[in-house]
């Protein structure tokens, strides 16, 4: 070791530990080169990918213009191509699965910090988690084969029967019931999102420090109060962080979203119709655009569905940091 | 093990006041480990106790066992019989909710609620009442008159609990358990992390209430103890070694150990 002692003489001592400090030094810049470039890389690939996107979808940019963003048709063999339709199908849907999954998954949050006894609680979390871990594509097969039939032959025409009736609803539950469609892949997304929601939930559940929560409990609260007026409000900033991101994976989605939606280029009222998304219109009909203009359209597609991914994830990111910024002081 | 106290002065103290909270042969486990050791004391109505001892004496577990707090925890347990007014709060069938409303809690960290000032005030008392906007307004007022917070805060009542400093915060809290109107308060190191000022102004506060409340304080100032209280018990390693009216506690303790504690040549 290098440390001086009171035995060395003072030069040799002075002289050894300005080799030290000098390796030091060394292995210092080297480490923080590697950790810049590691960072740099990622905005490199990150613009690259934006860079490219826009190039690619600058045709179509360029000659349908804004009206791109607002033209429901979408007609390869005309060469007329807009964005609504896949736009309207990849927000309705993801809304719908939000606004299934945020309810459940604040439920299963709670359930798990406050109420759970102790021996269900990993294997619940567990079960969660789980859920997360299956890929999209076996939720694609299993929303085809077995949940959309199930809709198809017994909620769609019980549902459409109820409400035939009622002025509104009776538009958004208009039948053919088809199985398929915008509702059958919301729920399906919504299913897909549950973990993420859940967890964060759990997670944000956890930074409530017990003392508050005793004080709740301290002036006579019950479970559902201090959950509902102490729990939720304090951490109100990271569940809206946990929601974003889910919708940030819901607006994504491809393979199950394709399998399920129908895949029908136009906007209808009824929920029970099928329509489509950004991404399953891409995953569909990449390999068949013939021509300039169609591919472009649906790289233009993709950049679209970057920025909205991209502003939504912003705000789950600002979020989040507002809630660690306030727990940590 | 037999207690060492003998309880002959509390006996002869209990028969002149009535006793409020009356802890007989109270044991405390956390899991195996046994945290209050045949605990027996009687706190007498309207006036403050206060529990002094080293850190991990039990003093506050006993004051959580008042209010039932630590059944949020999993593993822990009491046994033994707590009377409150002589009906035993550790019976099963004991209403939780309803015990706490009786049996307020101030935490050593002030906590107010994520919510405005007004709101951590009117928020218990509408847990359990129904009254009017008005009838409210008045509560909350005099609850924060009650907390001599009232003149700090009477032109920010929307404002958030949060932006108060902390002795603010405290005596909001305070102001909060009175609103709830309780028989019993406990205060759990209420002042430990609060500057001179705002400790005395916390302390000032506890002379008033003991008129109206039972009061029970945990504190590690042992000045503070002498200054506040009217009994005072010492604990060490879960027992109670002493429990006396304080003046007896500080000036000619009975038992060697607390003599040691109070003059600080502990451990």
């Amino acid at each position: 070791m290098t440390t001086v002692s009171e035995a060395t003489p003072l030069s040799s001592a002075m002289r050894s530990r300005d080799a030290t400090v000098r390796r030091f030094a060394f292995t210092d810049t080297v480490f923080r080169e590697a950790t810049r470039s590691s960072a740099v890389l990622v905005l490199l690939i990150l613009s690259g990918v934006a860079v490219s996107l826009f190039a690619g979808s600058w045709e179509a940019l360029s000659k349908f213009g804004f009206s791109f963003l607002t033209t429901e048709a979408w007609n390869p063999v005309t060469e007329n191509f807009g964005a609504l339709s896949p736009i309207y199908g990849t927000i309705v849907t993801s809304a719908i699965a939000i606004l299934i999954a945020v309810p459940i998954g604040i439920g299963i949050a709670v359930f798990l910090t406050e109420l759970c006894p102790r021996p269900l609680r990993r294997p619940i979390g567990i079960a969660v988690e789980l859920l997360a871990g299956i890929p999209s594509i076996i939720y694609g097969i299993w929303g085809l084969f077995v949940f959309a039939p199930f809709l198809q032959t017994t909620v769609q025409p019980f549902i459409i029967d109820i409400f035939h009736n009622v002025p509104g609803l009776s538009s958004l539950f208009a039948g053919p019931p088809y199985g398929i469609g915008l509702l059958t892949s919301s729920l399906i997304l919504a299913i897909m999102v549950l973990p993420f929601i859940t967890s964060i939930t759990k997670d944000v559940f956890d930074t409530v420090p017990a003392v508050l929560k005793e004080s709740a409990y301290g002036i006579g609260c019950t479970t559902w109060e201090v959950t509902r007026r102490v729990v939720i409000p304090y951490t109100r900033v990271g569940i809206m962080g946990g929601v974003m991101l889910g919708l940030g994976r819901a607006l994504g989605e491809t393979m199950a979203v394709t399998f399920v939606i129908g895949n029908a280029h136009r906007i209808s009222a009824s929920l029970f119709a099928p329509a489509t998304t950004i991404s399953a219109t891409i995953a569909n009909e990449f390999t068949e655009a013939d021509g300039q203009l169609y591919t472009s359209s649906l790289v233009a597609l993709g950049l679209i569905l970057f920025v909205i991914t991209f502003i939504i994830l912003a705000i789950a990111r600002y979020m989040l940091m507002r809630i660690d910024a306030r727990t940590g002081a | 093990m037999k207690p060492m106290l003998s309880t002959d002065l509390n006996v002869a103290e209990a028969a002149v006041e009535k006793a409020k909270i009356e802890v007989k042969n109270l044991n405390f486990y956390y899991g195996q480990s046994k945290a209050l050791k045949d605990i027996s004391l009687s706190l007498p109505e309207r006036s403050v106790t206060a529990f002094i001892g080293p850190s991990g004496c039990g003093k506050s577990t006993l004051l959580r066992v008042f209010n039932r707090i630590y059944e949020l925890y999993p593993r822990q347990s009491a046994e033994g019989q707590v009377l409150l007014d002589g009906r035993n709060i550790l019976d099963r069938s004991q209403d939780l909710n309803l015990l706490r409303t009786k049996i307020g809690m101030v935490f050593q960290k002030p906590t107010p609620f994520p919510m405005s000032i007004y709101e951590n005030i009117a928020f218990g008392v509408r847990l359990y009442e129904k009254i009017s906007k008005a009838e409210m307004d008045g509560r909350v007022e005099q609850a924060l008159k009650r907390a001599a917070l009232w003149t700090e805060v009477k032109d920010k009542l929307n404002a958030s609990g949060l932006s108060l400093s902390g002795g603010q915060q405290q005596r909001l809290c305070i102001a909060r358990t009175v609103a709830v109107k309780p028989e019993v308060i406990l205060l759990d190191e209420p002042a430990s992390a609060l500057d001179p000022l705002s400790t005395a102004k916390i302390e000032e506060l506890i002379d008033e209430l003991q008129a109206d409340y039972t009061i029970v304080i945990v504190t590690h100032n042992m000045q503070q103890a002498a200054r506040v209280s009217r009994q005072t018990a010492f604990m060490y390693l879960g027992e109670l070694v002493e429990f006396d009216r304080t003046e007896k506690i500080f000036t000619s303790p009975r038992e060697k150990r607390t003599q040691d504690y109070i003059t600080g040549r502990f451990g």
